[in-house]
């Protein structure tokens, strides 16, 4: 019970059946959900899934329909100005005024966010994002790499509880990206970090926990590993053999104890058995009893990808 | 009350660095210089000169001048997204619009003192009326003032700075040449009423005559709470759409 109380007490962001409709169109449909102190949560979906939405809601931009969310403790609908203090927000085109230098612009949001140091603090943190040396430039003269930098340190220089970023690796290029995403995982240290991105890969790279959206609703969620394991129905094994061209090579593997199915992938096959099924040993076995000579074979690990495309047919086939 | 600060500093930053504005100032100057200098010539034969007379020509001229003054403001928060993260800053809109709104003013109260230069002038040679002159500038500072107001509601509108200005211009004509459609009324009382909605109605018969009056002043004041009412309105609906 204590316990219970001292991890709810944890939680940074947590948001009771978020609903959100533009009209008659629902964006964002019962969304409960909870984010940790110090959790990187990546939220996913493809696009025009409810992502913005739920971010917007989150970040006070936009009232809930209906439901609520709780931000660092402070209410999004009742004591919005109190939550908005708490949350450090970059949306997804970065917005920056081009005629301001680039430490006008962390200063005045600074000030708007009742920094106490404003000046000092802005200064910290361009330096810690490692803008400091162009911190007398005006923004129309930064590449788009340090605009991306720049929106972050204006969502950084009040040190908020939470950080919430709409998709910060988009159109920029892959040596920027990297470094946003360092950025992102470093930041995850000292702060909540809820992010989204309908890139798949990136979500595995730096998320604790990924939540996947679509069609306003969470379809699924837990850790990458987890997902994977929870998802995948069954081994998946890959094996790359050489046989005599008269043996079906079909017929060898559809006699294997557990078998599900057997798919055709270039050289090999990729087979996959029923959950709890370990068919290794069975199958070099069997294939050498055919008179098959066996060249490789390894564990399939379900990506993200496989994982996203199978949780989104499903919902498309119920 | 500290945002609305903290906004008016970025915004009149802002006119003071960009040279647009430097631009519009120095025209500004120009032509008010070209109709005082006019009246200068003009006491030399029939009257004497007014110290009311650039007053009276900013009265048309705002119709004009306060588009270009207001039409960034919000149009340009909205386009570049900064607008969206404003409205996420632990900050009420009404202090936004606010602090825009007194930026604007603040930067056309630095463009009227520019032009008390012509009354120093004025004085050097003559012996003006300056309690005309301070009327007529009280009421050129207010009706200054409604303009902005209006120009800022219609930078709220829309994220295209043009469509923006030209807006305004249009409302504002509207505005000044309204009391026209009281020609074309037979009712002299519908007239009249339409004559005090206007905005010269406020100032061409009042200020620029050395009387003020509290009627006036209301009208300017309650034009500027009216549009800054509606600007914030709009601002708000950014949240719904």
């Amino acid at each position: 019970m204590l316990l219970r109380k001292w991890s709810a007490s944890l939680d940074m962001i947590e948001a009771r059946s978020l609903t959100k409709y533009y009209g008659p169109h629902p964006a964002a449909v019962d969304l409960s959900f909870e984010v940790g102190r110090g959790e990187v949560v990546g939220l996913l979906g493809p696009n025009g899934a409810g992502k913005t939405t739920t971010i917007r809601m989150l970040t006070g931009f936009m009232p809930p329909t209906s439901g609520t969310a709780l931000v660092a403790g402070c209410d999004i609908v009742a004591d919005s100005l109190a939550a908005r203090q708490r949350v450090g927000y970059l949306p997804e085109r970065v917005p920056v005024y081009p005629d301001m230098t680039v430490r006008g612009y962390v200063t005045f949001w600074a000030e708007l966010r009742g920094v106490r140091r404003p000046r000092a603090q802005a200064d910290a943190v361009l330096e810690r994002i490692q803008l400091a040396e162009r911190s007398r430039s005006l923004i129309r003269h930064l590449s788009k790499g340090m605009r991306q930098r720049l929106g972050l340190a204006q969502a950084l220089v009040h040190n908020p509880d939470v950080l919430i970023l709409d998709e910060p690796t988009i159109g920029i290029d892959p040596q920027q990206v990297i470094e946003v995403r360092q950025l992102v995982r470093e930041l995850g240290k000292d702060h909540t970090v809820l992010f989204s991105t309908h890139i798949l890969s990136e979500a595995e790279q730096i998320c604790d926990r990924v939540l996947i959206i679509h069609q306003g609703r969470i379809v699924a969620q837990g850790a990458p590993a987890s997902l994977r394991e929870q998802l995948q129905p069954g081994a998946h094994i890959y094996v790359a053999l050489a046989c005599d061209a008269n043996r079906s090579v079909h017929d060898v593997l559809a006699g294997l104890p557990g078998i599900e199915t057997i798919q055709q992938q270039g050289e090999g096959y990729t087979l996959r058995f029923q959950p709890g099924v370990d068919a290794r040993a069975d199958i070099a076995e069997a294939l050498l009893r055919a008179g098959c000579r066996l060249l490789e074979m390894r564990p399939v690990a379900m990506t993200l990808e496989d994982i996203f495309l199978d949780v989104i047919g499903k919902v498309h086939r119920d | 009350m500290r945002a609305v600060w903290i906004v008016f500093r970025r915004e009149v930053g802002q006119y003071l660095a960009t040279p647009f504005y430097y631009l519009i100032a120095a025209g500004f100057l120009l032509l008010t210089a070209l109709v005082f200098n006019n009246d200068l010539t003009i006491s030399i034969t029939y009257r004497p000169a007014s110290p009311a007379v650039v007053p009276a020509f900013l009265s048309f001229t705002l119709v004009f001048l306060a588009p270009l003054l207001t039409m960034r403001l919000l149009a340009e928060e909205t386009r570049e997204g900064t607008l969206e993260l404003l409205l996420t800053a632990p900050i009420r809109d009404v202090e936004i619009v606010a602090g825009k709104f007194l930026g604007a003013w603040f930067y056309y109260t630095l463009l009227l003192a520019l032009t008390t230069v012509y009354l120093l002038i004025l004085n050097a040679v003559t012996r003006p009326d300056l309690g005309l002159a301070a009327s007529a500038y009280i009421g050129i500072w207010l009706y200054g003032g409604a303009t902005l107001a209006v120009g800022l509601l219609f930078s709220a509108l829309t994220e295209n700075q043009i469509v923006a200005a030209f807006l305004s211009t249009a409302a504002l004509l509207l505005l000044y040449l309204g009391s026209l459609a009281g020609q074309i009324v037979a009712s002299v009382e519908l007239a009249r009423l339409i004559n005090m909605l206007t905005l010269q109605g406020h100032f061409n018969t009042s200020f620029a005559y050395g009387l003020v009056r509290a009627e006036d002043a209301v009208y300017y004041a309650g034009l500027i709470v009216i549009a800054l009412f509606i600007t914030t309105r709009i601002v708000e609906s950014h949240r719904w759409r």
